[in-house]
């Protein structure tokens, strides 16, 4: 690797003396503190730096900002890149290591650089017209790897970005002269003021303004004005970007490196926001005007100014205004070498020609009323061809190695076009400006169409104290900033030169992706003649740089080719992000485990300790069983359910939705919530109750008990309580906003630990003292009692969801743990879900796989309850026809026929094994220790759901087919003797 | 009147390189509004060109117009994340969508025009063993239909698509996935460009800006539209307006069990291959589906952005979600960037299955309320709507797709989600 | 859209609120209730839930085109 040493210090004002190396494209090069890439790059006299992506034609650095088309480098070594970074904006860091893309072997010589020559066919949307035979497919690997800028990047190693929340009064966009101009009105109106500037400083075009500003020069004044606005405690964030946001909140983005590290999200909700993000500089399509060395006038300044970097020994500039001139100035005293100055404008003013006296007499040649007809140098720009536009037959060679273009400026009007902003066409601007805003949010600068220093600052400087006023900034603004000897740029617009058809390919309309002149032709001619097909046909301004410098240019040009006006023509739709926005950044804090929050029970850490293996259900994490009772879940799962039904066992519960109804409307309110009356319960009884959902179905079911006569205690299946309790909520509202019902999620606040087995009341017996011993005794199925263990409340209810003789303990955590280690050393084994799984469905009872959204009561089984039931939420919808209808689902149990297969979940059922007529499907399955076969639950067609009917468990995913025999769906214990012992 | 284009090949595209200009002819030519119609056909999308197609492609229906209140394509065709599958549960949504996706794969050929079918494979990712069952029952039920799909455990997903394969844990891991091999991507602008070519080579006329604004009826049977351009009578008129269905309830005086939502879908800038197939990751209050156009940008979308909208402008923290749920899932993509995001309206109906049925009036007919599965059904619905109108019953595929199935209580409820499309 | 304000905690981030459905035309039959919707263009009346604030339950009166709040109540109070 050769070390590259640039010839001499440089001296710009955003790099200091020292030293810096990185790589790019294996060959080591100095820089110095301060410069980016390109910059760096640029002063060893790099010219390549990539290739576009259709043609593969050779490319260097066109812009100086996010405007770059062409420029974007791979940043680290695989596994851990960044692809696609824009080389005018990548900082070098230690060991920075850079690569240029989408070329290959190498970036001097690409093999697929062949694809130029077939530029006549491979036009807009020639996929369209062929790959069909024999099919998309034969073709799609090799389009697809001919396709993408950057490499897949194999893993990342970024950091989620600094998150802050911001809040102010007012918010401006920009920190060039209308973006300060705005703040400092705000600032001394007494307004909370923030600041977003892109740049790592702040001017914007003042950093070549030779006008003055209050007496002062335009880069004195910016320090004067970040000052005072410093004094006034108006915040200055620079490196952030504005990107977006929706409904008043407005999400700025800082990259201070470039490379998607160490970013800052800022999430800001001003009261206003003044958009100040001026213009950005566009080029002009002539042929072959994507070579290295053609580049935007500004950026070559910027390259100048701010690193000290000639772009180019022998210049050439280009355009269509006055500020070519006041650039050539300043490019010559820096001792550019500056051959001529190109101007379209052929009629001009007595100032312009002024202007081209003062540069004629420096020895650069003025050729007005002229245009660059092409670009010759495939590598580089070595030599221009120029036309008298009054006489097009004449050419005029001019040699060059770097051709500066400026073909105006669009302003730059995302963020005024989204949440109801709107545009209009301004024929002194030459294009689009921002009009109608929302009512927090206004416009000032170039953005608004105002190029004019004095004017802008003036209208920015008013307009902001206005919007003070509004949000109650009364403090005296003073004077506007006054600005002397701008002026107009008398811009006339030009925006391609004249060629022949068949050069039109070589006209380049959207740099990045390879979109030309010929390609606007061709849409056209199919008749893509709306912008947004246009858009979409040619893919113009869909890459990195989201049309900032192909956009506009492309929508004038399809205007002269349908001879229609561009106020006509339109340009098309912008959204946000404003810049391109990293994944990590958009996804903020919620990356990593930090997704969504884990929800734990106070026995999670026991739980934790004591080998057990967790599931997550929702947000919680919950134990599926526990290693020492076996090598995997199944036979956990198995263990742990024999325990149970042989001794007992304890599960942790917490997760259970415990939602508590209270105030004198409490009884009559549950009535209509669920299916059959809470209001004929007796105190300290409970009963299962089933909601149902408006339409009918069931939603959910739970035990809900009666605590006193107006206070009850519900409890939803885990996972959803939140979702019952809004259902609660909304009832509330709608029907009983008048009447009393509070309604209080009690979820974490109760623990619950289930006691279940034979010897399930003996051991809570031992464990909770002689006080309970009676109390325990007396319960009766579906009772409940309260009172104390260990000082605090406990809340003991006979229930099962085991079918064995059970109870839940309903305590507050600070007693949950010894609760429950109490319960261990009584000799009960803790079980998880896995065995909680297999209990329940051996007792036939209900889960979310069965209760999908999907089933109604009777589908259920619950025609008991229907029968019994009141008008309740979704009764009204019971009734209609195809609920009654015979192949409506209805639960069964099932087993297989020959007493051993297994039994799948996910099966479907249908008559014989050559049926394609699903009759249902089983919702559940697991192996019973109990009966020692594989049981299920299912759903099958009522009129082929008898007991006894033998029907067939189809698994052509698994490739099995069982043959399996209609069960009730109480497999075991079906009087439920054992629960109710 | 039809307009002879080129019949598009790679042969043509080498004869119009050395032919002059005018060569490439407009895909659907500039055609007046004529006065009367045998059918009109309200919308220029997927749908209704697909409809248009088949009307007079396989009916002979000769006068056929197609009003579009703004341009070819301008709504949700354009704006999909270009999914194509039939991987769903119910017989009476899997038939159909499987007859579309027969028909993507040889729609190119049937239009002469490269719609990109990609059978990539769609791959829906399980995260618990409960949704292990609920991919098996509706893999089951495809296979049992005829339909390709594969159940996966955790090592052959990650076989399946090794960008899977995490560095870490997964906050929501993988525990295994449903697999439909032939399902994948179709290029969106292609299909309604490709649709609006052929249906006017066969004479119909597409009219854009043209915007139709009532009906017109005489005696209980409809007799044309009101339009921006005027009048025009029609023998049948069939609406086909997406996001817009809910609005034709309205105009119609017909209460429609449609709610009207916004769906986001972004992309990140162009890079190389990486992702390889259709990635579906639901966890819990979050999920996205993911995959990477031929381009080379990676598209994703979500879940709806949840209140009715037709702004086309999606909220952020909805763009965040998606976001976070695709980094989760594909952690190495972190550093990429997202280029540009738009948004659809989607009409949502209450279970979730789309309605092509007569409404109101005999002759006039509504094919709508395609919640997620609009893109993906064109072919299918096109062909299937266009022989309920020339026929006047409606074909089996669609015999349950009814609008009175809300009160019989025939639901085609795939979520079981209910009437409820943001769930509470 | 704007921020929705909440009768209780003033205007909020939308993101703490959760839609729920479009409210059913005043004196709709049970079926009509729970299936059908409004949908207008202009102006849509709808529950929403304050549910990472309050957990109020609202009625809103908005318009789905332009994203305009025009009234925020408690339900059960609109008249």
């Amino acid at each position: 690797m050769t070390l590259r040493r640039a010839l001499s210090t440089r001296r710009g004002h955003r790099v200091t003396s020292q030293s810096v190396s990185f790589q790019f494209d294996g060959r080591e090069y100095t820089a110095q503190a301060g410069d980016t890439v390109a910059s760096a790059l640029l002063a060893h006299g790099v010219r390549l730096f990539g290739r576009s992506v259709k043609y593969r034609r050779p490319r260097g650095v066109f812009a100086a900002g996010p405007e770059e088309p062409n420029a974007l480098l791979t940043v680290g070594t695989q596994p851990c890149v960044i692809p696609n970074v824009s080389a005018p904006q990548l900082a070098i860091t230690p060991q920075l290591i850079t690569r240029s893309q989408n070329r290959w072997p190498s970036l001097r010589v690409d093999l697929h650089a062949l694809l130029q020559a077939g530029s006549g066919f491979l036009g807009a949307g020639f996929y369209y017209k062929t790959f069909m035979w024999p099919s998309w497919r034969t073709y799609e690997t090799m389009i697809r790897h001919l396709a993408g800028l950057g490499e897949a990047p194999g893993a990342a190693d970024i950091a989620p970005p600094h998150v802050e929340y911001v809040s102010c009064d007012v918010l401006v966009g920009g920190a060039g002269a209308a973006g300060l101009a705005a703040a400092l009105a705000a600032a001394r109106a007494g307004a909370r003021v923030v600041v977003c500037e892109r740049e790592p400083q702040a001017g914007g075009e003042l950093e070549f303004e030779t006008a003055t500003i209050d007496e002062q020069s335009a880069t004195e004044w910016v320090s004067s004005a970040l000052a005072e606005l410093a004094r006034a405690g108006a915040r200055v964030l620079y490196h952030t970007a504005i990107v977006g946001g929706s409904d008043g909140l407005v999400i700025a983005h800082a990259e201070p490196g470039g490379g998607a590290k160490d970013n800052t999200v800022y999430r800001i909700r001003p009261q206003k926001f003044v958009m100040a993000m001026g213009a950005v500089e566009r080029g002009i399509a002539f042929v072959d005007n994507d070579r290295p060395g053609v580049m935007l006038l500004g950026a070559a300044e910027r390259y100048l100014a701010r690193y000290g970097v000639a772009v180019g020994k022998e210049l050439v500039l280009f355009g269509n205004h006055d500020r070519l001139y006041a650039s050539a100035q300043r490019l010559h005293a820096a001792g550019m070498r500056i051959r001529a100055i190109i101007d379209t404008r052929g009629d001009v003013s007595a100032v312009t020609i002024g202007l081209r006296a003062r540069l004629t007499g420096m020895g650069v040649e003025c050729l007005g009323g002229h245009a660059v007809a092409e670009v010759h140098g495939a590598h580089g720009v070595r030599r221009i061809c120029v036309v008298d536009l009054q006489a097009p037959g004449t050419k005029i060679f001019i040699e060059c190695d770097a051709l500066l273009v400026s073909g105006g400026w669009t302003p730059m009007l995302q963020a005024a076009l989204h949440d109801g902003g709107q545009r209009e066409f301004a024929a002194q601007a030459g294009g689009f400006v921002a009009n109608a805003q929302p009512e927090w949010r206004t416009a000032v600068g170039a953005c608004a169409g105002t190029f004019e220093l004095s004017v802008l600052l003036t209208e920015s400087f008013r307009a902001a104290a206005q919007l003070s006023q509004s949000v109650g900034a009364m403090g005296v603004v003073g004077r506007a900033p006054v600005g002397r000897g701008d002026t107009a740029p008398q811009l006339q617009a030009f925006w391609r030169s004249a060629c022949t058809r068949a050069q039109e390919k070589r006209q380049f309309v959207d740099l990045q992706n390879d979109v030309t002149v010929a390609d606007l032709r061709l849409a056209l001619s199919e008749g893509f003649v709306d912008i947004e097909h246009i858009k979409r046909y040619t893919t113009l301004g869909i890459g990195t740089e989201q049309g900032r410098t192909g956009g506009l240019l492309g929508a004038a040009i399809v205007a002269e080719l349908k001879g229609e006006p561009l106020s006509r023509v339109g340009v098309s739709r912008t959204r946000p992000p404003y810049q391109p926005m990293t994944l990590s950044s958009l996804a903020g804090l919620n990356q990593g485990d930090a997704l969504r929050v884990t929800r734990r029970t106070p026995l999670h850490a026991w739980n934790q300790a004591n080998g057990a293996v967790f599931e997550p259900a929702e947000y919680w994490l919950r134990t599926r069983y526990y290693r020492a009772n076996g090598t995997d879940a199944f036979t956990a799962g198995i263990q742990e359910a024999t325990q149970v039904r042989a001794h007992g066992g304890i599960l942790d519960g917490s997760t259970l939705g415990k939602i508590e109804i209270a105030g004198a409307d409490a009884a009559a309110f549950l009535d209509r919530l669920y299916l059959t009356k809470a209001s004929t319960m007796k105190v300290g009884r409970s009963k299962y109750m089933v909601n149902l959902r408006e339409d009918g179905m069931v939603l959910d079911d739970g035990i809900v008990l009666r605590l006193a006569p107006n206070r009850f205690l519900a409890t939803t299946g885990s996972g959803h309580a939140e979702h019952m309790l809004s259902h609660f909520e909304h009832y509330r509202a709608l029907e009983w906003s008048h009447r009393q019902v509070a309604i209080t999620n009690l979820t974490e606040a109760w623990a619950v630990i289930v006691v279940a087995g034979p010897e399930s009341r003996a051991a809570l017996i031992r464990v909770l003292g002689e006080a309970w011993h009676a109390r325990l005794s007396g319960l009766t199925h579906m009772d409940f009692s309260v009172s104390r263990w260990n000082g605090q409340t406990l809340r003991v209810l006979r229930a099962s969801f085991s079918g064995e003789l059970a109870f839940e303990l309903h305590c507050q955590h600070g007693i949950a743990v010894p609760l429950w280690e109490a319960l261990v050393a009584a000799g009960l084994q803790p079980y998880g879900l896995e065995a909680l799984d297999i209990l329940r469905v051996e007792k036939g009872y209900l889960v979310s796989s069965e209760m999908n959204g999907e089933a109604t009561p009777q589908d259920l089984g619950m025609d008991g309850l229907v029968n019994l039931g009141n008008e309740c939420v979704g009764r009204a919808m019971l009734g209609r026809p195809a609920f009654a209808e015979p192949q409506r689902p209805r639960l069964v149990g099932l087993r297989a026929c020959d007493g051993k297969s297994v039994i799948q979940g996910g099966a479907q059922i249908t008559l014989t094994t050559t049926d394609t007529h699903a009759l249902g499907h089983v919702s559940s399955s697991v192996y019973s220790p109990a009966l020692g076969q594989w049981i299920a639950l299912a759903f099958v067609a009522r009129d082929r759901a008898a007991p006894g009917t033998v029907l067939v468990a189809r698994d052509p995913l698994r490739g099995t087919d069982v043959d399996v025999v209609v069960t009730s769906p109480v497999h075991v214990d079906s009087s439920s003797e054992r629960m109710k012992a | 009147m039809s307009v002879r284009a080129p019949r598009y090949s790679a042969w043509s595209l080498l004869r119009g390189r050395f032919s002059g200009p005018g060569f490439w002819r407009p895909l659907w030519s500039g055609r007046q509004l004529q006065k009367a119609y045998d059918v009109v056909v309200v919308g220029a999308g997927g749908h209704g060109l697909a409809t248009a197609y088949h009307l007079a492609r396989d009916h002979g229906v000769r006068r056929v117009a197609v009003l579009e209140k703004r341009l070819v394509g301008y709504g949700n065709v354009g704006r999909n994340t270009t999914i194509v599958r039939s991987n769903y549960l119910l017989p009476q949504n899997h038939y159909f969508y499987e007859d579309a996706l027969r028909r993507w794969e040889t729609l190119s050929r049937d239009l002469n025009y490269n719609v990109m079918y990609s059978p990539r494979g769609v791959l829906d990712l399980a995260l618990s063993d409960g949704e292990m069952v609920s991919l098996a029952r509706r893999g089951n039920a495809m296979r049992l239909a005829g339909i390709d799909a594969e159940l996966m455990d955790r090592a052959g997903v990650m076989k399946f698509a090794k960008e899977l394969v995490p560095a870490g844990t997964r906050r929501f891991d993988i525990v295994g996935g449903l697999l439909q091999q032939r399902g994948g991507t179709v290029r969106h602008d292609a299909v309604a460009w490709g649709y609006a070519r052929a249906a006017s080579a066969l004479g119909v006329d597409i009219i854009e800006d043209c915007e139709v604004t009532g009906l017109v009826t005489t005696a209980g049977v409809a007799t044309g539209v009101e339009t921006s351009q005027g009048p025009v009578a029609a023998g049948q008129v069939v609406f086909a307006v997406a996001g817009h269905t809910g609005a034709i309830g309205t105009m119609l005086g017909v209460p429609l069990p449609v709610e009207t939502h916004l769906l986001q879908a972004m992309v990140t800038e162009p890079i190389k291959p990486l992702i390889n197939s259709v990635l579906i990751y639901v966890h819990p209050h979050g999920e996205v589906y993911i995959l990477q156009s031929d381009r080379g940008g990676v598209v994703m979308g979500g879940f709806l952005d949840g209140f009715p909208s037709y702004t086309r402008e999606g909220r952020w923290s909805r763009l965040e979600d998606v976001v976070q749920s695709a980094v989760a899932l594909l952690p190495q993509i972190a550093g990429l960037r997202v280029l540009r995001h738009w948004a659809g309206t989607n009409d949502m109906t209450m279970d979730g299955s789309f309605i092509i049925d007569r409404i109101r009036y005999d002759n006039v007919f509504l094919n709508g309320g395609w919640c997620y599965g609009g893109f993906k059904s064109i072919p299918a619905s096109g062909a299937a709507c266009a022989q309920f109108v020339a026929t006047g019953t409606a074909p089996d595929l669609i015999r349950a797709h009814t609008l009175s199935r809300f009160a019989s209580g025939h639901l085609l409820d795939e979520r079981g989600g209910g009437p409820f499309p943001v769930r509470l | 859209m704007m921020r929705l304000t909440c009768p209780f905690c003033g205007a909020r981030e939308l993101h703490e609120f959760q839609f729920h459905k479009t409210a059913p035309e005043p004196g709709a039959n049970p079926f009509a209730a729970v299936y059908e919707r409004v949908n207008r263009t202009d102006i849509s009346q709808e529950y929403w839930q304050h549910l990472h604030g309050c957990r109020a339950w609202l009625y809103v009166s908005r318009n789905p085109s332009t994203g305009e709040v025009y009234q925020v109540h408690l339900l059960g109070t609109q008249s």
